[in-house]
């Protein structure tokens, strides 16, 4: 559907309609726009400003209107893209407090509760927290105590010496999951599971770090799956250090669990892909 | 129990398991313990080693543990060799998916000796009673 000239568009999805204004428009193109959107306010409606630098306040009224409409039907309006200049043009009418914004199209869908929210839960934190625990206290023996969880603040931090990684792959988000060690912290818990003492990384015990992070990606996704998370399977790798071609890969916002015990402290970093 | 003279095939892609796994074994008298790094491999040792009981990864490159185990029951030598499956994503789907293909037992990770010991006991007592059948 479209308005005269292109001023507007406007493409129907199952749960929302979205409206694109190409640009500003003519005072004689309102109606038609008021009636085309009346159409569709039964329906969540996206409205993408992304072209629009200005706007009539008779515009305004119309969106004000059927922002109304929808509300009473129990259903959103939300405007997408809209740059500083426009944002400023409406706040100057006090309408920035009475209309919805997103920063973008995902966003909108996220917020409306069309598209599942891309984030980590702390079902999904303490999935992995419990299932640390209780992997090293059987394959290794070892009591291992979560510290406060916080948000990474560099790509590499928590990155030790030694890491097992697996990619998570699941119904609400793409990430990571990274248990990294200090060498002696992991040197103690391999001599542990494997009942010799180990004093270096070799390539012949480095796998011990990815088989560990199998086991606790494993259990977790047991649990969460359960719970409807959907994690597919995955097999896990080894990294030794913070090389270049590894830290690329896990830029995304990341979760990152201090674990501490009696044979050494290690992370536990969960990460979105971006 | 087994015999500990039984010929033993322990596979999985991670070294480190697979000497978890032998240690435990060795641990409980086992002397004849054969590794193979994936399905494939381990299909090649199976067809010529006579192996009187499988300890197979689930999650492995190349041929997985499931697959492994497809092709260990449809060779006419090979079915009735004891099979043991090792994963850590124990999922009823997975666990059914399993039993239809014929394993007679599944372990999960992590595991203790005393839970390897324990699943070693309950196979052997069911293919002590297949074979009975």
């Amino acid at each position: 559907m479209s308005g005269n000239d292109n001023f507007f568009t406007i493409d129907k999805f199952d749960n929302y309609s979205l409206v694109k204004i190409n640009k500003k428009p003519l005072s004689s193109e309102l109606d038609s726009f008021e009636s085309h959107l009346e159409l569709t306010s039964g329906n969540h409606i996206i409205i993408d400003c992304d072209s629009l630098n200005d706007i009539e306040r008779d515009c305004i009224r119309i969106l004000l209107k059927i922002h109304l409409a929808t509300k009473k039907e129990n259903k959103i309006l939300k405007l997408i893209n809209v740059n500083t200049v426009l944002l400023n043009c409406l706040k100057k009418d006090g309408f920035d407090s009475t209309l919805r914004f997103a920063k973008n199209l995902q966003d909108a869908l996220q917020e409306i509760g069309i598209t599942p929210k891309r984030s980590i839960s702390t079902d999904f934190i303490d999935s992995f927290l419990q299932s640390t625990i209780q992997v090293l206290k059987i394959q290794a023996e070892i009591d291992v105590v979560p510290g406060v969880f916080e948000v990474a603040k560099t790509k590499d931090q928590g990155i030790c010496d030694i890491s097992g990684f697996i990619g998570i792959i699941c119904n609400n988000f793409n990430g990571s999951v990274i248990i990294s060690f200090p060498e002696k912290t992991f040197l103690n818990v391999l001599s542990r599971m494997l009942g010799e003492d180990i004093t270096s990384i070799e390539p012949d015990n480095m796998d011990g770090a990815a088989e560990l992070t199998n086991m606790i990606f494993g259990q977790a996704k047991a649990s969460l799956n359960e719970k409807g998370f959907g994690l597919k399977m995955a097999l896990p790798s080894v990294v030794l250090g913070k090389p270049d071609s590894f830290l690329s890969l896990h830029t995304g916002p990341a979760i990152l669990v201090p674990f501490k015990s009696k044979h050494g402290d290690f992370f536990v970093r969960i990460g979105l892909t971006v | 129990m087994f015999d500990p003279k039984t010929k033993v095939l322990v596979v999985d892609d991670m070294l480190t398991m697979r000497k978890i796994v032998t240690k435990i074994l060795r641990e409980l008298g086992f002397i004849d313990i054969a590794e193979a790094q994936d399905g494939n491999e381990a299909w090649e040792k199976a067809k010529s080693g006579h192996h009187g009981l499988i300890i197979s990864d689930w999650n492995m490159p190349n041929c997985t543990g499931l697959e492994l185990l497809k092709k260990i029951r449809a060779d006419k030598d090979l079915a009735k060799t004891p099979f043991l499956l090792v994963t850590a994503e124990a999922e009823q789907q997975q666990v059914a998916e399993a039993i239809k293909s014929g394993v007679d037992q599944y372990v999960v990770k992590p595991f203790s000796k005393e839970g390897l010991k324990t699943k070693l006991e309950s196979t052997h007592k069911k293919v002590a009673a297949r074979i009975s059948v």
